[in-house]
């Protein structure tokens, strides 16, 4: 090793003659060189008085390694005037390998620190590499050459390196003793949903150490899934459970050893208890390497993340080891929403699990440093054993249940029930529902990546030899291979965001009532996974805005976006859908039912004379003008229509003639517009071939609010031909609108209580605390109050609708609470 | 290397256990606190006899009564160069983690044989020259003690099976 002055010397510093020659031995702490350095000195010089005088001093610079002398870099009579390398040493050990304060090859305690030493030996090693000893740390070099035969290896074998969660991403675990009791308990509606659970008992954990069971769940599909993955990637374990833990998990899902073998890290060995760090196995590069995980945060949302939807199958028990890491930004279970867990959302709903608000970034960054602060960590681990103590004391599941039957029976006696097929009134009947899928789509998209990290491995590669073989042609070649392929090695943090982007990419959204107020919209969880799929998150709706994402309904922004024709207001549940199927999915399932009263004038070149109706309804714009006329005849000529990528439309608050006149003016509008047709028909065949993801039931519900939407979304395809000059003419259109608010609002109240009748039963969600028409009086008073989102330039518009909707008063707010409730 | 220590205790014992058991109460809780313990210069393997329990002294200020005792007790103390018999816990490309009795011993690459490999595709993953050595998980192996290092409540060490008559038993 090169032997570099420290910084601490008196410089500049004369050499006067060097002790050691080029092949002699030297110890620890044994004299190099002489030199000489002068400083000012304060001396008495006899008399009582005290004097500053410059004075050379000679010192000798002492070795600070074992080793023989290779090479000196300096010579006698060198003048030094700051820290440079001065001699070469050739140490018998560079204890690179360094297990619980010894060098593992020599045996020398690493630890040791003299006056002479500037870096302990211990420093050498710093890196952790192994899962399951912390005692055990290697040199960067030493990391470098394991991680480097493993990667031959690797691609050898065509495989890459998978890093796996376990709690919600592959299983579920509860300590709820509930889960044993309805095992054994033959009669129970949960009994077949839990056949498969697995048991275990941790003893030194668990309220009073005195050892709880654990129930597991493997998520279905798990052995296939790891059986297949396998074959691509090489599995690790990777959980912020403890070790007994995670060993009694890796020895259910994987008994035999063959898929996990010991590559196990928990949050023993983890070396933080809030993150993970993909550099604690792999410290020197990650381009072989994919997680799959239910958390981003905890990754820093890396980019070889594959984020998983959390699979949630003892309800409402979450993770049970995540008290340490930072609190989720709940978001509402993914599954709410499907078809197939209408149990799972009803509970949810009733508990009013909507209400568990999203965590502040700042909140997080203190649970996230908390770290360093043994305090907080002790909270934290009490934290710990308080949830695992509750859940073995409150049984939260045996709760759900009895809330889950008393609710089955009220809904059973009343009416509003009726509408509800046999089939999922029988299934109301148990909490826990086994229909997840997550792991056959997760197969999928692993192997995307996988086959689309050798490809461009093997392409680079085939580029890569055929140079080489024609400057080379000879022996040579087969040694320098393994360096060659090495070097070839694509990154899969490249190819990954690569392919996640092709999937969202150009969207811009906006969110509303999604993340609570002063959040930063930019970093919440939900905004860093979109935007690693290509999403542009933007605070405030504009002509660039493809997407509303809205939480709840009749939100500021919901008005407001209804204005551009191209927006489309989605439910957050689309978001969440693409985002974890790696598909931009048909918007039309997650179409928001609009109330019609937040329905607001559309920007567009036809706004002026859509303003005379007030809002575009049901009449189907996009058919352009070969179709206006379909509508009549639409039952007679569905085949037809669906032939040609449309659907039956419903007409809703609409009599013929009123219909026949705006299409008279729509056809002056939109007949020159070529480009609408091409675009509604491809966005009609994706969604045929987009999997049906509500039920049919529902299905029909939505399908007049889709509609709707609908209607104002095919205004997306006439908004394109907006030439330079059509701002311009908007604005006009705007101004001419306002001179005539008057007469406008006696419209809009004339037409809401007809259409209100016909919609409201979509609309509405138990989400929204406040009541509603209170709210619209009182934003009515002051409506730039209530709406600061809101441009200035609409309040017109917007007090006219608030009027409306005022005047409208109550509609039927029962069946509106019977459709939240079945919306979740 | 295995030495018959004789070492003193101070139990403090709570008012309750006072009574005819106290010399059986006292015996457990030696056996309980010291077989098995790691001062990080040694473990007590086991604990022989007592030499003396002594006087039973009232402490004044709790009532609680403080007892020396005198035992001797079989206690093993590893040394640098001492050769050892192990069992393999696990195998890394770093090298092989074992455990002799209580001690876990650490044998890095550098000390194993050039002609025993690292071989990761086996399941489990194992050393060896393809021929009579083979170290996986659980496998018994001979080893030297190259160094020890003793901590709080452990000690560390690391091993060798480059010589003669090491590895493989």
């Amino acid at each position: 090793m090169l032997l570099r002055l420290p910084a601490s010397l008196h410089y500049p510093i004369t050499v006067t003659s060097l002790l050691k020659q080029p092949g002699d031995e030297v110890e620890r702490d044994q004299a190099l060189f002489w030199y000489v350095y002068q400083t000012t000195v304060t001396e008495g010089d006899g008399l009582g008085n005290k004097v500053d005088v410059k004075r050379k001093f000679p010192t000798r610079f002492e070795s600070t390694v074992d080793g023989t002398i290779v090479q000196w870099k300096i010579s006698k009579g060198d003048v030094i005037d700051e820290p440079v390398e001065v001699v070469e040493i050739d140490e018998p050990c560079a204890h690179e390998v360094q297990y619980g304060g010894l060098c593992a090859e020599c045996g020398k305690d690493m630890t040791e620190a003299t006056y002479n030493t500037d870096i302990t030996d211990s420093m050498r090693a710093p890196i952790q590499m192994t899962h399951d000893n912390t005692a055990l740390t290697v040199s960067e070099k030493e990391a470098t050459r394991v991680e480097e035969d493993a990667k031959r290896r690797l691609l050898a074998g065509r495989k890459l390196s998978l890093v796996v969660d376990l709690d919600q991403t592959i299983i579920h675990a509860t300590v709820d003793p509930t889960v044993g009791e309805w095992m054994e308990d033959k009669d129970n509606p949960n009994h077949e949903a839990l056949s498969d659970v697995r048991a275990f008992q941790l003893v030194d954990d668990g309220p009073g150490m005195r050892g709880c069971w654990y129930y597991v769940k493997l998520r279905p599909g798990l052995e296939s899934f790891l059986q297949n993955i396998s074959e691509m990637f090489e599995l690790h374990i990777y959980t912020m459970g403890t070790r007994a833990y995670a060993q009694h998990i890796a020895s259910i899902i994987d008994p035999d050893r063959k898929f996990f073998g010991d590559r196990i890290l928990s949050r023993d060995e983890s070396g933080s208890l809030t993150a993970k760090n993909l550099h604690r196995l792999f410290p020197v590069d990650t381009k072989m390497v994919v997680i799959i995980d239910d958390r981003g945060d905890v990754w820093r949302w890396s980019p070889n993340l594959i984020k998983v939807s959390p699979y949630d199958f003892f309800v409402g028990i979450g993770d049970i080891n995540s008290s340490f890491l930072p609190k989720k930004q709940e978001l509402g279970p993914p599954s709410e929403g499907k078809p197939s867990t209408p149990t799972v959302h009803h509970v949810n709903g009733s508990t009013g699990k909507a209400n568990a608000t999203e965590v502040s970034t700042l909140e997080q960054l203190v649970t996230m440093g908390g770290g360093d602060n043994p305090r907080l960590l002790q909270e934290q681990s009490d934290a710990q054993d308080e949830t695992i103590m509750h859940q073995v004391e409150d049984r939260p599941l045996a709760q759900k249940q009895k809330e889950l039957d008393a609710e089955d029976e009220s809904a059973e006696s009343s009416e509003s029930s009726m509408d509800e097929s046999q089939d999922s009134a029988r299934h109301r009947h148990h909490l826990l529902v086994d229909n997840d899928q997550e792991l056959v789509q997760l197969a999928g998209r692993l192997e995307k990546v996988h086959s689309q990290f050798f490809d461009e491995y093997d392409r680079k590669r085939a580029r890569g030899l055929g140079g080489r073989v024609a400057a080379l042609r000879g022996e040579k070649a087969l040694s320098k291979e393994r360096d060659v392929d090495l070097k070839l090695v694509p990154d899969v943090k490249d190819i990954m965001p690569q392919l996640k982007r092709r999937i969202l990419g150009g969207l811009v959204i906006v969110f509303s009532g999604v993340l609570p107020l002063g959040t930063d919209t930019q970093n919440a969880d939900i905004s860093l996974w979109a935007k690693s799929f290509g999403v542009v998150i933007a605070q405030k709706i504009n002509m660039k805005t493809t997407h509303l994402v809205a939480g709840r309904n009749r939100t500021a922004k919901v008005r407001e976006a209804t204005r551009y024709p191209r927006v489309k207001i989605v439910t957050t549940q689309w978001l969440l859908d693409c985002l974890t199927q790696w598909k931009r999915l048909d918007e039309e399932p997650y179409l928001l039912p609009v109330h019609p009263d937040d329905r607001g004038q559309p920007i567009s070149p036809s706004s002026k004379e859509m303003a005379e109706s007030s809002w575009l309804s049901s009449s189907d714009e996009d058919t352009g003008d070969s179709w206006t006329d379909n509508e009549d005849t639409s039952e007679l000529n569905e085949d037809f229509l669906k032939s040609s990528g449309f659907t039956e439309i419903s007409q809703i608050g609409y009599d013929q003639d009123q219909q026949a006149a705006i299409h008279e003016e729509l056809k002056e509008f939109l007949g020159s517009d070529d480009e609408s047709e091409s675009d509604s028909e491809a966005s009609w065949a994706e969604r045929d071939e987009a999997p049906p993801t509500v039920s049919p039931k529902k299905r029909k519900r939505e399908d007049g609010a889709d509609d709707e939407s609908d209607t104002s979304n095919s205004d997306t395809q006439t908004e394109p031909g907006d030439v330079p000059g059509s701002r311009l003419s908007q604005r006009i259109k705007r101004s001419y609108e306002r001179s005539t608010g008057l007469k406008k609002v006696a419209t809009a109240t004339g037409t809401a209580p007809g259409t209100g009748a016909n919609t409201a039963t979509d609309v509405e969600t138990p989400d929204i605390s406040f009541p509603e028409t209170d709210e619209e009086a009182a934003a009515s008073r002051k409506p730039e109050a209530s709406y600061p989102e809101d441009p200035v330039e609409d309040d017109d518009e917007l007090e006219r609708e608030m009027l409306a909707a005022f005047e409208e008063g109550e509609y039927d707010s029962h069946a509106e609470e019977e459709i939240g409730a079945e919306n979740g | 290397m295995f030495f018959l220590k004789e070492e003193t205790k101070v139990i403090t014992l709570h008012p309750s256990y006072f009574g005819p058991n106290v010399r059986e109460y006292l015996i457990n809780r030696l056996n309980e606190e010291e077989e098995g313990r790691c001062t990080g210069d040694h473990f007590v393997i086991c604990v022989m006899d007592m030499v003396d329990i002594g006087e039973g002294r009232v402490l004044p200020s709790n009532g609680q009564a403080e007892y020396t005792i005198k035992y001797r007790a079989i206690i093993w103390k590893p040394f640098r160069g001492e050769t050892v018999d192990a069992i393999v816990t696990s195998v890394k490309p770093t090298g092989i983690f074992t455990l002799a009795g209580p001690l876990s011993v650490f044998i890095a690459r550098k000390n194993i044989p050039s002609d025993i490999k690292w071989e990761p595709n086996t399941v489990p993953p194992q050393y060896t020259n393809h021929a009579d050595q083979v170290f996986e998980k659980g496998t018994s192996l001979r080893l030297k003690i190259l160094g020890v290092k003793p901590d709080v409540a452990a000690i560390n060490a690391i091993g060798t099976i480059k010589e003669d008559y090491l590895g493989a038993l």
